[in-house]
């Protein structure tokens, strides 16, 4: 393949430091680690890199490794299914320093979150035992969208220091867009690259994906030419599937999904989690309902605690006909009158949208051109889980909303960190623990800032936080 | 200079001025007057005066620059046993040269977070570094320590502070910051804290931020709507009304974006429910029901699926409530 026909995000990766954006303090870290190793082996003889997708963890690593002109060894998750597999690849390769050229090697542990911890434990247990024993540096890499990833990975991350990568800023992300296109010699309105990067959440691989769609054989690209771009996040079959699972009326119709619904076990149960009060809108229907998804969870917890994984087939069977069969009173209305109930309440007289169901979920169209408002419809309709669809000129709530957990998460990244970091400085001054600071002392903090802004500067000084610190404190 | 937080600026600063806990505090002195202490385990509820009391005793014993002898970690911040023993080992290695007194003093509060695994593992750390250093355990409940690191310190159960204790605190604070603390709000303070002076203390300077002129039961229960057990009653009311995805919203909000852990929403969720002004044996339900999920998160079950239950269980409680 030559270089003009590769995707732009292997076209665009960095190939040294210097071209990675975003991030510094990662950067850095990760290079003083790495450096560390010139002077012996350190403490730490890993490096454990999480963080959102798409944000340069690997192209640091890659860009590190060219820049030392280290040799990489990469090891992807699906080489570390088994032991021996694992140590076929990396077991000598960890103890020799150089290669017969005289390069120094580094190893790369990529995508470990494709490691489910389950059938995979003992793929876990051999990288720390290869991480204890190394003579070179090695790199784990895991996308991380959930505060509790670490508990996944603890006997590994607690052989490591810790880096992590945050959603690439807007304005460092306009100007790689922009380097980008112009190394091809496409002209990009800004006003495009600001839509993207926008719309991105910091994920840069995403943004170049787009950017290489819409500019698909033009010279310049204007506003008009970005519709048409679908949201991320739409996984096609799991919706068909959902739907045959929670109309199923035996326990192995429904079981089926399992296998249907191509994608794994965990996402799938928090699918049916989150569209289960949406099918089982009749209260007891949802309380039954509820307990099978509770109990799914514990056979789960068991299965992953005794390592016994054949009580996963009793997790599989509560979550899926544990759910589908106890519907036996919901009309599955839930959602319609929900929708007819958020669009009531937007402040617009009635008839100024039609409601309609589709065979992909239903539309919301109104009937004027909105001009100004349409952006406040379209934050309250977000809240049901509607999509603005460009050439239909309506929003879609499709009858399967994918879960929204890991979309909360990603949107609140900025404030739970500075969450966090203030929490330790209250932890340290009140000489309590940061979980507590959480629960008890900083929801009080929050009313006295509130209330009174002489005493609000008082406390930020106190406490001895930065700018971005206070106003997370005062918002 | 800032004062920052009251419960900062007036903690004492002295064994001498440390309120009630009397027979502690005089025998905590007389370590002082002997110069040497056994290892220490300080067991109570929440803003009692035990690290207090501890740090209090650290500045009698080495004077101002006792920071240099003393090491406050908390266990339930630490990430692992491991790191424990690494920041214990680094710091006990050495002998307190520079003081009369022949040791330092390691405080670990939280330790009955700490597994028995881990206890274990720290019962040997204590043995190993007893010659320079002495541990200060500190805790809400003496059941969760292991009875081998029990039996190798001296318990000390802190209750309580009493009514007048507690509302002498509250005024003597609100004196010294020139309010106009009314009778009911000094009664509203003492009744949403009990004994508890951290919360009474952070609470008055809550209120006094949001309200210039005469604190009364008003003010501070405006404040208590706007924290946490505000809207977890927000989340209960939500579920008894049939609500359950606005229900769901809002647990999520304190899950994620508050960042609550799942066993101080479920305990939260607790008193509230207690408060509720519904039928007795509708309580002793919830409470059945708030008792397995509580179980159930001890055993590693996700938070928000399990706390959705509960909240799925409000509604078809409301359900039968309102007929
Ligand atoms: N910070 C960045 N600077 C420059 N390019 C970036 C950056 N982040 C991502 N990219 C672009 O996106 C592509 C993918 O990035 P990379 O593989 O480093 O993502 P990642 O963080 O490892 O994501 P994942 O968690 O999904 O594996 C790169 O090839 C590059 O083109
Ligand atoms: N007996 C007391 N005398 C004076 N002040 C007290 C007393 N108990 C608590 N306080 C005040 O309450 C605040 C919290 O006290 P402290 O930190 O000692 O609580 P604690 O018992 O360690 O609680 P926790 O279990 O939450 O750590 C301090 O500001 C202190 O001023
Ligand atoms: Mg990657
Ligand atoms: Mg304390």
């Amino acid at each position: 393949m030559t270089a003009e026909n590769q995707p732009w995000t292997h076209r665009f990766r960095p190939s040294c430091q210097a071209e990675v954006v975003g991030n510094e303090r990662a950067l850095s870290q990760f290079r003083t680690w790495v450096r560390s190793w010139e002077k012996g082996i350190p403490k730490e003889r890993a490096a454990f890199l999480h963080g959102p997708p798409g944000v340069g963890k690997t192209s640091c690593v890659v860009a590190l490794a060219n820049d030392l002109n280290l040799d990489l060894l990469e090891v992807n998750a699906s080489d570390f299914r088994t032991k021996k597999r694992l140590e076929e690849l990396v077991g000598r390769a960890s103890f020799q320093t150089v290669t017969i050229t005289g390069k120094r090697r580094m190893i790369l542990f990529d995508e470990l979150e494709g490691v489910s911890g389950q059938q995979d434990r003992g793929g876990i247990t051999s990288i720390r035992d290869i991480i204890k024993e190394t003579m070179i540096p090695i790199v784990l890499i895991a996308t991380s969208p959930g505060e509790k990833w670490q508990d996944k990975f603890r006997p590994l991350v607690d052989l490591s220091t810790l880096i992590e990568f945050s959603p690439v800023p807007f304005g460092a992300m306009v100007r790689r867009l922009r380097e980008c296109a112009a190394e091809l010699g496409i002209a990009v309105d800004l006003e495009v690259l600001e839509h993207l990067a926008d719309r991105s959440q910091g994920d840069l691989r995403s943004t170049l994906n787009d950017l290489e769609t819409v500019s698909r054989g033009k010279e310049r690209v204007t506003i008009q030419d970005i519709g048409g771009l679908g949201e991320r996040d739409r996984k096609d079959y799991t919706p068909d599937a959902l739907n045959k699972m929670f109309s199923a009326k035996s326990l192995k119709e429904a079981r089926s999904v399992i296998s249907s619904a191509h994608i794994d076990y965990d996402t799938l149960f928090d699918w049916i989690y989150e569209n289960l009060p949406v099918v089982l809108d009749s209260p007891r229907d949802l309380v039954r309902g509820m307990e099978a998804l509770s109990r799914a969870d514990i056979h789960q917890t068991r299965a992953q605690r005794t390592q016994a994984y054949r009580l996963l087939k009793y997790m599989f069977n509560e979550m899926t006909g544990g759910v589908a069969l106890s519907k036996l009173y919901s009309t599955g209305t839930g959602l319609l009158s929900q929708v007819r109930e958020k669009t009531a309440t937007l402040g617009f007289p009635p008839g100024a949208f039609t409601v309609t169901e589709s065979r992909e979920g239903i539309e919301v169209k109104p009937v004027k051109y909105l001009g100004n408002d349409w952006r406040t419809v379209n934050n309250g309709l977000r809240e049901v889980g509607a999509q603005w669809v460009r050439g239909g000129n309506a929003w879609l709530i499709p009858y399967f909303r994918p879960p929204q957990l890991v979309w909360r998460y990603r949107r609140t990244y900025q404030s739970r960190r500075r969450r966090n970091e203030v929490a330790a400085k209250v932890a340290e001054r009140c000489h309590i623990s940061s979980k507590e600071a959480v629960a008890e002392v900083i929801p009080l903090v929050k009313v006295m800032v509130d209330g009174d802004p002489g005493m609000a500067d008082e406390i930020t000084g106190w406490l001895d936080l930065d700018d971005k610190q206070s106003k997370w404190l005062k918002s | 200079m800032s004062s920052g937080m009251w419960a900062e600026k007036y903690r004492p600063k002295a064994l001498d001025e440390m309120w009630n806990q009397t027979e502690i505090v005089s025998r905590l002195k007389s370590f002082v007057k002997d110069r040497n202490l056994p290892h220490l385990l300080f067991v109570g509820p929440a803003g009692t005066g035990k690290t207090t009391s501890i740090l209090a005793l650290a500045r009698d014993l080495y004077g101002p620059a006792y920071q240099n002898y003393t090491l406050e970690l908390n266990a339930s911040d630490e990430r692992g046993i491991n790191v424990i023993r690494e920041k214990v080992k680094n710091f006990a290695r050495t002998a307190a040269i520079a003081s009369e007194v022949q040791f330092k003093i390691l405080i670990m509060d939280e330790a009955d977070s700490l597994t028995s695994a881990a206890q274990h593992a720290l019962r040997r750390t204590m043995e190993i570094y007893t010659r320079t250093c002495r541990f200060v355990l500190i805790g809400n409940y003496s059941e969760n320590i292991i009875e081998p690191i029990q039996s190798r310190c001296s318990v000390f159960r802190f209750g309580p502070l009493g009514e007048e204790d507690a509302k002498g605190w509250i005024k003597h604070i609100a004196d010294n910051e020139k309010l106009n603390l009314l009778p009911e709000g000094l009664e509203a303070i003492y009744e949403a804290s009990t004994g508890d002076l951290r919360k009474a203390t952070n609470l008055l300077q809550a209120a006094a931020a949001t309200q210039s002129g005469e604190i009364d039961d008003v003010t501070i229960y405006s404040v208590l709507g706007r924290v946490s057990p505000g809207r977890v009653r927000e989340l209960i009311n939500l579920g008894l009304k049939g609500q359950f995805m606005e229900a769901r919203e809002v647990l999520r909000g304190l899950l994620i974006d508050e960042g609550l852990a799942a066993d101080d929403i479920i305990r939260l969720i607790y008193s509230e429910v207690l408060r509720l002004n519904i039928p007795e044996r509708y309580k002793v339900r919830l409470s059945d029901t708030i008792g397995e999920i509580d179980y159930r998160l001890t055993q590693g079950a996700r938070a928000e699926i399990q706390l959705s239950t509960l909240v799925a269980k409000l509604v078809i409680i409301g359900e039968e409530i309102n007929g």
